[in-house]
């Protein structure tokens, strides 16, 4: 390429023939002030503060659209130029409202950084614009034309950069001109895809994201993709539906096995974190990321185990107990990581909760066996039907380090008269036995205690089982329902009565058998410091719910040896140090068993984090990160969909063309980051 | 992790961590400056100027305050709860901290008052086009970050600093993170200068006796979130008193909006009982006038104009200009007038008859129209046996139209948190010295106790850059005398 030689304020610079003045300027670091050019987006040359000099030519120059010639003389900080620059600001400014305190942009605008350059304050000038109403009709994206100085960036990115061009300049009923939505529309009228390119560009506070679409505690790379964000194990979920979206299904799956070794089961039962974060909700209903996964893991050919991390065995051993999701997932990275690992599970068959605490109809047993044998297929070591009863006999056997991933193994049992009877069972002691085929005997009416996803895999259980009336009851309203929107769908479709904001007193027995619970209505309830419950009890409205078989499904705890000889936290969790090592050496724990029943892809992601800390604690570098599909570096150009703020959420996804057509709902959060910050004043080395 | 190694670590890049970086690296220190935005300034982006007291530019104006009146007006004004030996410190030094700004470039455009009976102290800012306002001591942040540039400070933007890290006692350095991530910071000293609580509701609720958006709408500048005061405690800091730094608004409409400006004037205020409870000649006072308020149901005041009274502030002007406010004419307030009209107002209420006014504002109808009979007959004698008001702002009320604007408790900031002592070195619990922490600007501004002291203007920039000047010069004695141990 052809260099022309020119100077700015005497610095000599060559530039490749055809750059603007500006980016020989931005090049050499040297600082124009400037607030329309954006380094993405085309120039126009609107908020004439990049004006320069010219030696030998009349007038001022725009230098975001002059082009370098060679020979040319360039003054960029003549007084003549500035004070011409806050003339221009104070134009801007004039309409401006003049209060930046409360602006959420404070300390971040562009604008403000601009007046403290050019010592600009309140405007000689009077204002034509007073105190707009700020416009908040539209979903997740806030506009103030108070603050609005009509640089146009987002009229241009939102047209060049997205090929949307939902924003331009519109003329007002008084014939003013100001950017607004396309002929005063709405934005879903307009077409607009919702990426937030517009927001982003935007150097003062015109335009903002509503308040709680993004989390402010989380570094900006994550915050800005909330579903990944609200992940606990930070799945690339945007990555993975474009791929569903372009029908690369084998690269869709790496995706998500870059951070999770149970895609398939995860497609079944996952409590899809990710879509209460997805910001498609705020436009209409958010995005059905569970079953896209679900579909994407049905398509696993296994393309992704070429690329898969296997360091070299390193000799040391390691034993896990419990093989759940996260005793599993730490041996399979603990694996890559070299180690040889030893998984003891007391039951037949691995998976933990996956194969006996979620019930068959909601997730297949093949799924999680086909799961666990990949695991397996990397040489991690499972043995069954073997109880662990202390570190010790582990340690005798020649282990470097214990996991224990024991989860929350056993039901408990309220504290009150009756809970001990015979046809009285726990949760988790009824689905495990129903799981093994050697269910427990249930009679016809069967109550369930408990409001949570569990319940009612019990309650469900109880029907497949026979049961001719099931009912559910539980202390929480039905607004506060732990359970998943769905699963209390399907109970109720299924006939499971509920009974909502009940205490339960006893359990009344005959001859030390079950004949129903005894419950108050509870008006509301709340924890005190200590994290006691306080209840406000309906006056007078004790009664007993009939049944012949009770089953308690109100939480679960880990069952702990005595020989496992550990400090033991609230509701008998493990303590440990950092989430992960307990105090004595290369012993650790994981998952439920730390921090009480919560999800699968809690679990995974603590199990990630685990084999992380343990493989440096045995000299290795903790390094588990694999890239399983392409690095793809997505067309920022999205184009116009036609209604598409209105396309509704499919909800089954299991065919290809309802899964592409699911994923192309998505608002491409992740696109947003494509987008350079612009420098301000202060960070370039000549200003 | 990575590490880093210097000689003072400056949290926080507005004014007083500007001061105090500066004041380090002429002292010949290795700096770094750590700040979550992405511009340096904070709050002092919107400021106007700041306390100085014997300068220059008061000499050239016959502006006659002392060092001995200020520091004795302050200790009076504060009955001796400020820490005198640091009240006397700031204000000894503020009048070369005037010169040290000037000899960067800064220009003074005038040392004014804030309202009559306050002394000429605060010396705003002249920005680059000459018009006083808003915003002006942002053209002294460029000056300030240039001459931090110049002598080699390094200003490390969007890095928020999440601990100090403790050895044995002593402050030994920082961990912050960019997006790069976590790194830790090693440094003979580090100084704490963040700015405050002011954008933190859970701070204001817990250690102020207000709940913000309940009883307070004050300024909440982003990112002023009391993190540095947290992380000084947390390394053992003794707290100090904490508050707003109180005035009134009419709440979500900015700050000295429009909209105000016929309300902020000597006529009626009237509280939700509809009953007078103070001298309206003080609102030109917004401390007084907000503790007089506060004192309120529900700390709510309404101002009541009638339309004659409007129409004559339209012909002949205000009876009170004040400084913040002065480029504003009525013109302004008709415009904003016009607007709330348009789309409804929550804090402005026009009626044709007092009945109406008072459902509307929700004020009590009885005791509204018992207070404007009463009024009207003090009016007519020419003498306001309530409360003393000047005979010349006692204007009758006449009928016709109605307005009133609600007026509420606001805060420009937070005050106060962390305690120091005169050498700006922060305090434990047992009052020791915690070795290399230093603490400057409003995370130390407790001097203003209890109220902010008006009488003398220009106390939250001037402490804050008297302070970090401080701060900055003492954390290099500190270094100075470690090394010669």
């Amino acid at each position: 390429m052809n260099k022309v030689h020119i100077t700015i304020d005497g610095i000599a610079l060559a530039v490749d023939e055809g750059k603007t003045l500006m980016q020989a300027a931005e090049e050499a670091d040297i600082y124009i002030p400037h607030l329309c050019h954006h380094p993405l987006l085309p120039d126009i040359g609107a908020c004439r503060l990049c004006i320069v000099e010219i030696d030998g030519k009349d007038g001022v120059h725009t230098s975001c659209t002059t082009k370098a010639e060679n020979g040319m003389v360039i003054r960029s900080k003549t007084e003549k130029l500035n004070k011409m620059r806050r003339l221009n600001m104070e134009l801007m400014l004039s309409n401006h409202i003049e209060d930046c305190t409360t602006c959420p942009k404070y300390s971040n605008c562009e604008l403000q950084s601009l007046y403290q350059y050019l010592g600009v304050t309140v405007g000689r000038l009077k204002p034509t614009l007073h105190s707009v109403p700020v416009n908040t009709e539209n979903p997740l994206f806030v506009r103030d034309l108070n603050r609005c100085v009509s640089c146009g960036r987002c009229v241009r990115v939102c047209k060049d950069v997205r090929g949307v061009g939902a924003l331009d300049y519109e003329k007002t009923e008084s014939g003013r001109v100001q950017v607004d939505v396309k002929k005063h529309d709405l934005l879903k009228d307009a077409d607009c895809r919702f990426c937030g390119a517009c927001v982003e560009v935007c150097p003062t506070g015109a335009l903002q994201d509503k308040e709680g679409v993004f989390r402010k505690d989380l570094k900006r790379d994550l915050s800005m993709v909330p579903c990944q964000a609200e992940c606990p194990a930070n799945i690339d979920v945007p990555r993975y539906v474009r791929y569903i979206k372009e029908e690369k299904y084998q690269d869709a799956v790496a995706v998500i096995r870059e951070k999770a070794p149970f895609p398939h089961s995860l497609g079944h039962i996952c409590m899809a974190f990710c879509e209460k974060g997805c910001r498609r909700g705020g436009v209409n209903e958010a995005l059905s990321i569970r079953e896209l996964k679900r579909f994407a893991s049905s398509q696993d050919e296994g393309l992704w185990r070429e690329k898969s991390l296997q360091k070299q065995d390193t000799g040391k051993r390691i034993a896990i107990v419990g093989a759940g999701p996260a005793g599993l997932t730490s041996a399979f990275y603990l694996r890559k990581a070299g180690h040889d690992v030893t998984v003891f599970e007391k039951l037949p068959t691995p998976g933990g909760m996956l194969a006996y605490g979620i019930p068959e109809y909601r997730l297949p047993r093949e799924v999680v066996a086909r799961e666990v044998g990949e695991i397996e297929r990397i040489g991690v070591k499972i043995k069954t039907n073997v109880t662990v009863n202390s570190v010790n006999e582990l340690k005798a056997q020649g282990f470097d380090a214990v996991l224990f991933a024991i989860g929350t193994g056993m039901g408990v049992r309220l504290p009150i008269d009756g809970a001990e009877a015979e046809n009285v069972y726990t949760n988790i002691d009824f689905l495990q036995k129903a799981a093994l085929g050697t269910p427990l005997p249930i009679g016809d009416k069967v109550v369930v205690l408990g409001g949570g996803n569990v319940a009612f895999d019990c309650a469900l259980t109880a029907l497949n089982l026979g049961a001719k009336e099931v009912s559910l009851a539980c202390l929480e309203s039905r607004e506060k329902m732990t359970a998943s929107k769905d699963e209390i769908e399907e109970g109720e479709q299924r006939g499971v009565q509920i009974f909502n904001s009940r205490t339960f007193l006893a359990v009344t027995t005959e001859e030390n058998k079950a004949t129903g619970v005894k419950c108050q209505i509870v008006d509301s309830f709340s924890f005190d410091e200590n994290k006691r419950l306080q209840l406000q009890i309906q006056p007078d409205s004790e009664h007993i719910v009939a049944a012949d078989t009770v089953i308690f499904a109100a939480g679960q705890r880990p069952e702990i040896q005595e020989g496992f000889d550990m400090p033991l936290g609230r509701g008998n969790t493990i303590m440990t140090v950092d989430g992960v090592r307990v105090n004595a050496e290369h012993v650790y724990a994981v998952g439920d068993a730390t921090y009480g029943t919560h999800s699968v892809i809690k679990a995974i992601a603590e199990a990630r984090k685990a084999a992380h800390l343990i493989d440096i604690d045995l000299g290795g570098d903790g390094n588990i990160e694999e890239k399983l599909a392409e690095a793809s570096n997505p067309s920022p150009f999205i184009g116009v969909s036609k209604g598409f703020a209105d396309m509704e959420r499919i909800y089954d996804c299991s065919e290809s063309q309802n899964a592409c057509q699911e994923s192309s709902r998505c608002l491409q959060c992740d696109l947003r980051l494509q987008i350079e910050k612009p420098r301000l004043w202060a960070s370039y080395a000549v200003k | 992790m990575r590490e880093l190694e210097t000689d003072v670590v400056v949290i926080g890049g507005g004014a007083s961590g500007l001061a105090a970086a500066i004041s380090a690296a002429e002292g010949g220190a290795k700096v770094i400056v750590l700040e979550k935005a992405n511009t340096t300034g904070g709050c002092a982006n919107m400021a106007m100027g700041l306390l100085g007291v014997e300068t220059k530019p008061q000499k050239e104006l016959l502006v006659d305050i002392t060092r001995e009146k200020a520091f004795a007006k302050f200790m009076d004004y504060t009955h001796w709860r400020a820490d005198a030996k640091l009240v006397k410190k700031y204000i000894d030094l503020s009048a070369s901290t005037i010169d040290w700004l000037m000899d960067m470039g800064v220009e003074i455009a005038v040392p004014s008052k804030y309202f009559p009976g306050s002394e000429a102290t605060w010396h705003i800012i002249k920005p680059q086009t000459g018009k006083i306002g808003l915003r002006a001591a942002a053209t002294m942040i460029k000056f300030m970050t240039e001459r931090a540039q110049e002598l080699g400070v390094e200003i490390k933007l969007e890095t928020p600093v999440k601990e100090l890290i403790k050895d044995n006692g002593e402050i030994i350095g920082v961990v912050a993170s960019d997006k790069d991530g976590e790194m830790e910071i090693y440094s003979g000293a580090v100084i704490v200068a963040t700015g405050g609580f002011g954008d933190s509701p859970e701070f204001i609720n817990k250690y102020t006796p207000y709940t913000w958006g309940e009883d307070l709408y004050s300024y909440r500048i982003p990112g002023l979130t009391g993190d540095g005061i947290q992380m000084a405690w947390d390394a053992g800091a003794q707290k100090d008193f904490m508050d707003m730094e109180l005035v009134f608004f009419a709440p979500n409409t900015g700050g000295y909006a429009p909209i105000e400006l016929p309300f902020r004037q000597p006529n009626l205020f009237v509280n939700l009982g509809g009953k007078r409870f103070y001298d309206e000649s003080v609102v030109e006072n917004p401390v007084f006038s907000v503790n007089a308020i506060a004192r309120q149901k529900d700390r709510v005041a309404f101002s009541i104009i009638d339309q004659k009274m409007l129409d004559r502030y339209n012909e002949e002007g205000l009876d009170l200009v004040n400084v913040v406010t002065s480029s504003m004419d009525m013109s302004y307030f008709m415009k904003e007038m016009e607007e709330a009209q348009k789309n409804g107002s929550d804090v402005f209420f026009e009626a044709e008859s007092l009945e109406e006014l008072a459902e509307k504002s929700g004020i009590d109808a009885e005791g509204l129209a018992q207070t404007i009979k009463e009024y009207n007959a003090m009016c007519e004698k020419g003498m306001d046996t309530d409360f003393n008001k000047q005979a010349k702002y006692l204007v009758p009320f006449t009928g016709g139209k109605y307005y009133a604007l609600k007026f509420m408790p606001s805060a420009y900031g937070s005050l106060g948190g962390i305690k120091i002592n005169d050498m700006t070195q922060v305090l434990d619990t047992q009052a020791k010295v915690i070795p290399g922490l230093y603490a400057c600007g409003t995370d130390a501004n407790s001097i203003c106790n209890p109220d902010y002291v008006f009488i003398l203007p220009g106390n939250t920039l001037g402490f804050a850059v008297n302070s970090g000047r401080m701060a900055g010069k003492n954390a290099v004695t500190f270094i100075k005398e470690g090394m010669e141990a």
